[in-house]
């Protein structure tokens, strides 16, 4: 009797949440990565794993008692090109959020879009900071959950004394190095003890400047190289330091952009040691992790690895369906309000908070190359709140972003005021 | 009462496991310092390491050993170390650390991994040298020596001399002598011994050796009344010339104390604007202030009232300039090792830069033949046929994922390259030849819509390539022998993959020459290129010699494409790379001539290094310095270094 009772009114109960809300159309869910060009080597990845989780979310029971619909489309790794196909998403396909991007210039390109079209784009991948847009969530590190705690593991740890800063040659490593030069500057490192070196997207011919790498330890001060080579030009780079025979325990090397999927394309073996800085490993340590790594690769392959931004996407798209939940609707503006102070425990054990300026707290994970091309983590610090504007660049350190309590992403701290509030700087 | 002895008896059946475990002295040791060592920080864990590098207990080498390799666990709940063996995924087998017995399996998650970072394995290291330099494998004396190579401490040199007679390895006992005199540098008893250490490296060219005299010859600007007298003093120095501006000067006696501060005038200028007092600064009128005479006073009398910080006055800056003198001063070793040091340092400073330069040209001769392999595919399709082929690079991606292919099938990696030349070559001259007989044929002599139909094609061939390999970049592994580098000495080197591809390329300019030279192919290509219809007329099939060149020149660019894969990597845009380089190659050099296209790589190759050299900070900036010199080149020898003359140059 009193089961049947406990039956119906479950019955009822769900019936009723799902009457509550009219679900006529499944929910769009926009997917803004290249599948061609350039940058499709990163990209593609990251479709893959928007599908996925689209895919169990619908297995869950969607969101809001409706199904979700990935609507993917090919910006082709043409910068213009991610305006054009963002704006499709909102006016032709009118999705109800956007998961995209992977270079800093594309999320440029598609800013002044998403904030003329009250959109909502989730940004998964590391970047240099010194934006904040009302309409953007940014799941991957900014530099002070990155750069500054790889850095200063160099100065405390390895106790480098002399840098080489190697970067592709565009925005995001450029930003990286001047905020890095300025830290390493505050740290009591000589102007002169920095080597800053940028080369083309692509770039193969390492041997000269890895010479020059090698040549800085002449006044017996320890070198370690910190990389923000993009892309395919670090398979170059490492075969060139292997060739060189450099031990990391000589010259160490961290890197920046290099993760599970980039070590895939190289022998690793004369690898052994260097270093990467990111939030996620896949050979972090819990179970939840364990469940997503099997996932993928039943569904991808055995070969198949998972790798930072991948984590950032997982989590931003768990908060947002929790956000919607939340407001009850998919509603921008609503789901925006509902997205400050979620909480979701990410893979490497601990809990991801959305901050008020659209970051997310992490943790920052060292980790050695081995020779499987997995990662040995060998340090994991406490959660570190995204920052968007650095306290290392004097004209950015008086800047803060709060949407939540200040509705201003680039808020100026000494003259308490909103300095403006599009991100078309 | 059954109860009780249940209980005792539990306690006396757990208790010996755990006890031999605890109290183990080398256990008990770790327990001692467990806080530190599981923080893991290298600013944290000296004592720790002090205290078992120093214990004479039997275990302590072996505890270190272990964990430098990560295979130190802790028991999360007790704290108790302990080694383990895999059982499986979620389970280890405890193993005690002082009597190596198994103890029980244990869940992995109640278990620490302790994973010192790279600094602290490198103070580990050089705690277990005074262990592993008698050991009997070479192996652990190398990585002593290694040790001491990256963390020398004073007891190294000791240690070191203690073993050095005794060493029979050749090798190790040369690696020893070298570290010896490095060690004596740095840690020697006396000056004598340590000058004459200093002059055993005597044009010595290790970075090593830099790196232990230059901290030798390390100076500090001092300022005195008077230049005092001895060794140690460098050189005077005279304040205002421009290695040695005045500021810098006077900012030295600022920080000894030897003199008042001074401000810049915009500061000056604000402090005088925030004491404006109606109209008046200190009793001045602000009308007056016009020159810097006066604004000094104005500011003197502001200070006397003690509103601002007396400061000094450009007047009083010279003056106080002039009563000082300043030197540099040898702070890094008695005077007369680091006037040794520095004898020496210079006679290897110039070493170094002949060195550098040899290096900068080998550098240059291996771009050189990297962009001549890259272009001699060219230099036939479009310096022989004048077709302007911008999927060429495409011909080079191919080859290179044929070699990716072969791999996958054939696990030495010799055979494999071995086998993958001739395959390359294959399905690029089958490629070629299939593009000359659907597209370009019908194009010839329309060189605007050749251009675009091959660079449709260009695109195409990228985007199959992604389907089919996928975007990730792929590896083409080199056989174990290419790996590493030649080296002359510290500075000049080169990897042993870039000497096969010069060798590469020298093969295929001798295969070039050949062919077009010593066959009847390369005569009647000859032919047909200087004029098709006399050609055809002498029985000649046109048709089929261009199909058979352009044929050719694709299946070189395939074999290219297994050489560069082979150093840099291979995806599907790796052709788009050198596209621009091997038609800058081919059009520098001269169109129609392969030993143009040579020295056209060597000129770009050359230039590229050069720059590189001048701007080492910027990679990219360098490329575009070069392509605006060969855009000036151009217009001064629009035909390029060797120009055809007479018909073939009409053709």
């Amino acid at each position: 009797m009193s089961h049947k009772i406990l039956a119906t009114s479950a019955a009822a109960l769900l019936a009723g949440t799902v009457a509550s809300y009219a679900c006529d159309a499944p929910i769009k869910v926009g997917v803004l990565h290249s599948l061609s060009g350039t940058m499709a080597i990163s990209e593609t990845t990251l479709k893959d794993t928007m599908e996925m989780l689209v895919e169990i979310q619908n297995e869950n029971g969607g969101v809001l008692g409706c199904q979700l619909e990935a609507v993917v489309v090919d910006p082709a790794s043409d910068w213009p090109l991610f305006a054009e196909k963002a704006r499709e998403l909102l006016t032709v396909h009118e999705v109800d959020v956007i998961f995209g991007n992977w270079t800093s210039v594309s999320r440029k390109s598609v800013l002044p879009v998403i904030e003329e079209l009250n959109g909502l784009l989730f940004y998964p991948v590391q970047y240099e900071g010194e934006e904040s847009s009302k309409n953007v969530f940014y799941t991957g590190a900014a530099p002070n959950q990155q750069a500054i705690p790889a850095t200063d593991y160099f100065l405390e740890e390895l106790e480098v004394e002399k840098f080489a800063l190697l970067g592709t040659d565009y925005v995001y490593p450029r930003t990286t190095n001047n905020i890095l030069e300025s830290y390493l500057q505050q740290k009591g490192i000589a102007g002169e003890d920095i080597f800053v070196n940028y080369t083309p997207f692509g770039h193969s011919d390492w041997s000269s400047i890895v010479a020059d790498v090698v040549a800085l330890g002449a006044d017996g001060k320890k070198v370690g190289v910190i990389s923000t080579i993009n892309g395919d030009a670090n398979i170059g780079f490492y075969k060139e330091l292997a060739a060189a025979g450099i031990s990391a325990d000589d010259i160490p090397v961290v890197a920046f952009s290099v993760g599970e999927e980039e070590l895939a394309g190289l022998d690793t073996s004369n690898l052994v040691g260097h270093l990467a800085a990111w939030n996620y490993f896949q050979s972090a340590e819990s179970d939840a992790n364990d469940a997503w790594v099997a996932a993928w690769k039943e569904r991808m392959g055995e070969e198949r690895v998972t790798n930072d931004p991948m984590e950032a996407h997982y989590i931003g798209f768990n908060m947002w369906v929790n956000a919607a939940e939340a407001a009850g609707t998919t509603d921008v503006d609503a789901v925006r309000t509902a997205m400050y102070g979620q909480e979701f425990p990410n893979l490497t054990g601990g809990t991801a908070v959305m901050l008020p300026n659209h970051h997310l707290a992490k943790p920052v994970l060292i980790g050695e190359i081995q020779e499987d091309g997995q990662f040995d983590i060998i340090s994991q610090t406490e959660e570190v709140p995204g920052d968007a504007w650095t306290d290392f660049l004097p004209e950015s350190a008086v800047l803060k972003s709060d949407w939540a309590e200040l509705g201003c992403g680039m808020y100026n701290t000494e003259t308490a005021s909103c300095v403006q509030i599009k991100s078309n700087y | 009462m059954v109860r009780l002895l249940a209980l005792i008896w539990l306690v006396v059946l757990s208790f010996p496991a755990a006890a031999q475990d605890a109290d183990a002295p080398i256990q008990k040791l770790l327990q001692e310092h467990g806080e530190i060592i599981a923080k893991s920080s290298r600013r944290t864990i000296g004592p720790a390491i002090d205290a078992l590098g120093s214990s004479s207990l039997p275990k302590a080498s072996e505890v270190l050993e272990k964990w430098q390799a990560k295979e130190l666990w802790q028991i999360k709940e007790s704290g108790l170390f302990v080694y383990t063996e895999k059982v499986d995924s979620k389970t280890e087998q405890m193993i005690d650390i002082a009597s190596g017995a198994a103890i029980g399996e244990i869940a992995k998650r109640d278990l620490k991994q302790l994973k010192p970072n790279s600094g602290i394995r490198g103070m580990i290291g050089a705690a277990l040298v005074k262990f592993q330099l008698q050991d009997p494998s070479p192996f652990a004396r190398n990585r002593a020596l290694d040790a001491i190579q990256r963390d020398a401490e004073d007891t190294h040199l000791a240690a070191l001399r203690d073993v050095m007679g005794g060493e029979e390895n050749l090798e190790i006992a040369a690696r020893m002598a070298r570290l010896e005199r490095l060690l004596t540098i740095e840690f020697g008893a006396d000056e004598a011994e340590r000058i004459a250490a200093i002059e055993h490296f005597a044009g010595d060219l290790g970075v090593d050796v830099r790196a232990a005299l230059n901290p030798l010859v390390a100076v500090r600007i001092e300022a005195a009344e008077e230049t005092p007298e001895g060794d140690d003093i460098v050189r005077v120095l005279t304040p205002g010339s421009e290695m040695f501006p005045r500021e810098d000067a006077y900012d030295i006696l600022v920080r000894a104390e030897l003199a008042k501060p001074r401000i810049s005038r915009d500061d000056k200028r604000e402090a005088l604007i925030a004491n404006i007092q109606a109209e008046t600064v200190a009793g001045v009128q602000v009308a007056s202030l016009d020159s810097e005479e006066a604004r000094d006073l104005a500011y003197a009398s502001l200070a006397r009232d003690g509103v601002v910080d007396a400061v000094a006055t450009e007047a009083e800056v010279d003056e106080t300039l002039a009563t000082f003198t300043f030197y540099e001063r040898y702070t890094g070793a008695p005077p007369s090792v680091a006037l040794a040091a520095a004898a020496v340092l210079a006679g290897i400073e110039t070493k170094v830069a002949l060195n550098q330069t040899a290096d900068l040209a080998l550098d240059a001769v291996s771009l050189a033949s990297i962009y001549f392999l890259a272009a001699i595919g060219l230099a036939i399709t479009f310096g022989v046929m004048r077709v302007i082929n911008m999927a060429h690079g495409e011909f080079i991606m191919m080859g290179a994922y044929t070699g990716f292919v072969v791999q996958q099938f054939v696990a030495d990696h010799t055979i494999a390259i071995v086998l993958a030349i001739p395959l390359a070559f294959a399905v690029t001259f089958l490629a070629g030849v299939a593009m000359e007989r659907l597209v370009i044929r019908h194009l010839y002599h329309r060189p605007l819509e050749t251009l675009l139909a091959t660079f449709g094609i260009s695109i195409a061939l990228q985007q199959i390539a992604k389907n089919i390999f996928g975007t990730q970049a792929r590896p083409l592994t080199a056989p174990g022998w290419l790996d590493g580098s030649l080296v002359f000495n510290d500075i000049v080197s080169i990897s042993y993959i870039r000497i096969a591809i010069f060798v590469l390329a020298l093969l295929f300019l001798a295969l070039f020459l050949f062919v077009m030279n010593k066959t009847r192919l390369g005569l009647e290509v000859r032919a047909v290129t200087q004029n098709p219809r006399m050609a055809a007329s002498m029985g000649i099939n046109p048709d089929k010699i261009n199909m058979l060149t352009f044929g050719f020149g694709s299946g070189i660019a395939g074999i290219a494409g297994v050489a560069i894969g082979l150093y840099a990597k291979v995806t599907s845009e790796m052709g788009a790379d050198y596209i621009v380089q091997a038609f800058m190659t081919v059009v520098v050099g001269g169109v129609g001539n392969i030993w143009g296209t040579l020295l056209g790589a060597s000129l770009v190759g050359t230039l590229q290094k050069g720059i590189e050299f001048l701007n080492p900070s910027n990679t990219l900036a360098a490329q575009t310095y070069m392509i605006l010199f060969i855009i000036l080149f151009i217009q001064f020898r629009p035909r390029g270094i060797i120009a055809l003359k007479g018909r073939a140059a009409e053709a």
